[in-house]
């Protein structure tokens, strides 16, 4: 029988696939949240409706659901999809939705006098965002959105289901030739941690920097 | 500088009702009432924090927007409010920056001055308030009346027609808030064109050349201080400066 350590070295041929769902994911839902965030605090009702559906809809479907729809669904209305795009664009529709509520967090989280100090030595509002309220809303924003990266590339594993190849879906592979499934899953674990540890790391030692550069001189 | 008629509801409240008022460049015009009296409320309105209902401001003449015509574009605003300065009872200094950076933020990126320049300017207008050791410090790292003259230093770095406090003594220590006004009277005395809201009766009436009684959101009157305050004419005036004074 195989040990733990003699299926490190095949599933890791996923890791490739498992950071590409992760990061693509990120960064899509990281760019298109920010219009979302934008329409969900709008003055016109229509726009805000139209967020709150969008916010809504999106975190009110399991996000398996969601990628069944994007491959499976698509591909019947005659659309193929391939299963590595539909992954990270279905994760991606997702992570919108959430980023846009930290975004949201975030903004509402710098007081409003820094809004009133900006207008009023005659910043634009693009001005206003980029050069006071963004580098603010920034400390908020961003330990829960590494956290959210952290709960992506977990997520990341529902991917297999529609025929991604990443971590998971080799050891599925592996555990349906051998039966072995502990040791298969356990080496899975493993990979997973060994990306996400460091991830973890990484953003507490950027917010402690973040919050310091705020906080001192 | 010049208000004309301004009215400002919010929902079937009326803050400002048909406030009129005309400031000389280099007067100094204190405004004076109890609290939500419309003095704040008038501050912002001439600057357009908050959308005036009805009425306009001129500067140098010129309208800031059409009397209940269309809203001033955001360019329009951000035109208007670099002749305006602004200085907040909390400061409202950017946390992120220093002093420096604070006083250069506006300077470069919305007058496009020269960075250079712009330091130039901020460490002379931040020598001028006294606090040019702390420069480089960031505004939590200093007492609330070095943020307050951050404050104003950051207002004046535009070279503003006319500047606007807003209690800016309210939120210090008494000690703390003298610095401030030591600050306020340089500038009045340099021929700076100020509309001050305070609750210092001695140094509006020792700084303004004018008063402006304001109650329920109208002016009650105004006039020289030592009329205003020593001999008023109505009775709302009396009143006030008589639970003010009499403490």
């Amino acid at each position: 029988m195989s040990s733990v350590v003699d299926y490190l070295g095949p599933l890791s041929a996923g890791i490739g696939n498992t950071l590409l769902i992760t990061f693509g994911a990120f960064g899509i839902g990281a760019a298109i949240g920010i219009p979302i965030a934008l329409a969900r605090s709008a003055r016109w009702r229509p726009l805000r409706m139209l967020g709150v559906a969008y916010v809504e809809l999106l975190r009110g479907i399991p996000p398996i659901a969601w990628l069944f729809i994007a491959f499976y669904g698509l591909a019947q209305l005659g659309i193929r999809v391939e299963s590595m795009p539909a992954a990270v664009g279905g994760l991606g529709a997702i992570s919108g939705a959430y980023m846009a509520e930290i975004y949201r967090a975030g903004l509402r989280a710098v007081p409003h006098g820094q809004f009133e100090a900006g207008r009023a030595v005659g910043l634009t509002e693009s001005g206003l965002y980029r050069h006071v309220i963004v580098p603010q809303a920034i400390v908020t924003v961003f330990p829960p959105a590494m956290t959210y990266v952290i709960g992506l590339l977990k997520d990341s594993a529902i991917a297999s289901v529609i025929g991604a190849q990443e971590i998971t879906a080799l050891a599925l592979g592996e555990q349906q030739q051998s039966f072995a499934g502990l040791p298969i899953f356990l080496a899975a674990g493993i990979i997973y941690m060994a990306i996400g540890l460091p991830l973890g790391g990484i953003s507490r030692w950027v917010d402690v920097r973040l919050t310091r550069r705020l906080a001192d001189a | 500088m010049e208000v004309q008629g301004l009215g400002k509801a919010f929902g079937p409240h009326r803050a400002l009702e048909d406030v009129s008022l005309s400031v000389a460049a280099g007067e100094v015009v204190g405004i004076i009432g109890p609290s939500g009296s419309g003095k704040s409320t008038l501050l912002r309105c001439i600057n357009h924090l908050e959308q005036p209902t009805s009425g306009r401001v001129l500067i140098d003449g010129v309208p800031i927007a059409d009397p209940g015509g269309r809203e001033p574009s955001a360019k329009e605003l951000a035109a208007l409010r670099r002749k305006v300065g602004m200085v907040f009872q909390s400061f409202n200094l950017f946390p992120h920056l220093t002093a420096v950076e604070n006083v250069m933020l506006a300077q470069v990126k919305a007058l496009g001055r020269p960075k250079q320049e712009a330091r130039a300017r901020a460490l002379e207008l931040l020598e001028r308030v006294g606090i040019a050791d702390k420069a480089d410090s960031r505004p939590r790292r200093c007492s609330g009346g070095q943020q307050q003259r951050i404050a104003i230093a950051r207002a004046l770095a535009l070279d503003p027609r006319v500047m606007l406090f807003d209690e800016p003594t309210s939120a210090l220590d008494p000690e703390l808030g003298l610095e401030v006004l030591g600050v306020m009277r340089e500038l009045a005395s340099d021929g700076m064109t100020m509309i001050v809201v305070t609750h210092e009766m001695h140094f509006a009436e020792e700084v303004a050349d004018r008063i402006v009684f304001m109650a329920d959101g109208r002016i009650v009157e105004e006039g020289p201080p030592r009329q205003v305050m020593r001999a008023p004419r109505h009775e709302r005036t009396r009143r006030f400066l008589r639970a003010v004074l009499d403490r």
